[in-house]
């Protein structure tokens, strides 16, 4: 494993899961809990014959970022895709049960420090949803996912991080978009049903999946930064994504709470207005939502280099 | 159909001593694995188990482990290697890479 500091530069795209983890927290703060050495293997993928794993494909585990004691899990796609089981949920759900005890003690010991110690849950994606050979138990996690980001509201934030191949989809794509924030690199996707699923359902003429450039224009970050289904758009490397999450620390709980895109009723208002202008506007392409927000090239926006599309692209207001 | 277990035992002719407690490398993708080195002492001896859904390698399996034990002389360390169909090249490559972190470690 290369040391932090390569970390921080290393593309967070290429980087595997416990890379990321370890890179998104300050230098020698990193411990992992539940590791591959605890050997959390599934109890069901044996029976079917299927390969498992020591961390059961997620890496979890608390550092520091400033103050703030942030407890990560880091998917790994390249295990079942990112899928969740059992144990890998169980371990996402333990990332937040710890994120809550730590809460509730600085609560009773240091109140008046909270905002500077406050702590964070960062979950980086790399999923497809439920692992269908434990499809029960899979279920089960995202309903406690669900449950755990509705118990957090008020006491600290939760980050979706999403850049790696496999990018944010199935069940975790709502687990996602129900966090306080996003933060994605320009190779991220989030969606629900995969570009394969609804081309294999709808036929090519709706959706081409080996059409890669259709797809990421469709689920990809700039469109999701565009309409501000994602926060942050970031460079791709492991240090830039470490650093947005200390730059959003920063600016304090409050504000953390108005990067939500669910949760209250003026955002549901505003999210019926997207679907009233999706029948009006009816779009055949991303790039016509992102010419209707006042981007003059929209076929420009996909060629540029992220610093670039961070400086001229025009956002939903 | 189920996933099948194996286990063996070698002994290096220039036992040299695992230079970390544990060590863990890898990742179990679609033909690739991931390895643990746990140190104990077994009177010189590395034990192997290995969890993988092929089966009719045991003796590729084999060869592949006792020629890593030769050539690294290491001794005194359970190896646990979970496997996704990684080809004896990819075994051999990946059990060096992890000694190299180890050593890099240490």
């Amino acid at each position: 494993m290369a040391d932090w500091k390569e970390l921080e530069a290393k593309s967070f795209y290429e980087a595997t899961a416990r890379e990321r983890a370890i890179g998104m927290v300050d230098e020698g703060t990193w411990t992992e809990l539940a590791g591959p050495k605890d050997r959390l293997t599934s109890p069901h993928l044996p029976v079917l014959g299927e390969a498992v794993e020591f961390d059961d494909g997620v890496v979890t585990g608390v550092g520091l970022v400033g103050k703030h004691p942030v407890f990560v899990a880091s998917q790994e796609g390249k295990f079942i895709g990112g899928a969740v089981g059992e144990v890998h949920g169980a371990k996402i759900v333990g990332a937040f049960l710890l994120a809550n005890q730590v809460y509730d003690k600085i609560m009773a010991e240091c109140p008046d420090e909270i905002e500077e110690r406050r702590p964070a849950v960062v979950i980086s994606f790399e999923t497809g949803g439920v692992r269908l050979h434990e499809s029960n138990a899979g279920l089960l996690a995202h309903a406690e996912f669900m449950d755990q980001i509705q118990g957090s509201k008020g006491k600290f934030p939760v980050f979706a991080v999403i850049g790696s191949k496999v990018g944010a989809f199935g069940g975790m794509g709502f687990v996602a978009a129900a966090t306080d924030v996003i933060i994605m690199n320009t190779y991220g996707r989030l969606g629900l049903t995969g570009p394969e699923v609804i081309e294999q359902e709808m036929g090519k003429a709706e959706f081409d999946s080996a059409d890669k450039a259709l797809v990421y224009r469709t689920t990809g970050a700039r469109h999701k930064y565009i309409m501000r289904d994602a926060n942050y758009l970031v460079e791709d490397t492991i240090g830039a994504f470490h650093d947005c999450i200390g730059e959003v620390m920063d600016l304090g709980y409050a504000a953390i709470e108005k990067m939500r895109r669910i949760g209250n009723e003026e955002l549901v208002d505003e999210q019926l207005a997207l679907a009233e202008l999706s029948v009006e506007l009816h779009p055949k392409d991303s790039r016509d939502v992102w010419a209707y927000y006042g981007n003059e090239n929209p076929e420009q926006l996909t060629e540029i280099t992220t610093a670039e599309f961070l400086a001229t692209a025009k956002r939903r207001p | 159909m189920a996933l099948q277990e194996l286990t063996y035992t070698f002994e290096a002719a220039n036992p040299q001593p695992f230079p970390v407690e544990w060590m863990h490398s890898g990742v179990v993708g679609s033909g690739d694995m991931e390895v643990m080195f746990t140190k104990e002492d077994l009177g010189g001896k590395v034990n192997f188990k290995i969890v993988t859904p092929v089966t009719g390698f045991d003796e590729v399996w084999s060869r592949v482990l006792q020629k890593f034990v030769n050539e690294s002389g290491i001794s005194d360390v359970n190896v646990e290697i979970n496997d996704n169909n990684a080809t004896p090249v990819v075994v051999s490559m990946r059990l060096r890479q992890a000694l190299q972190d180890a050593k890099k470690e240490a």
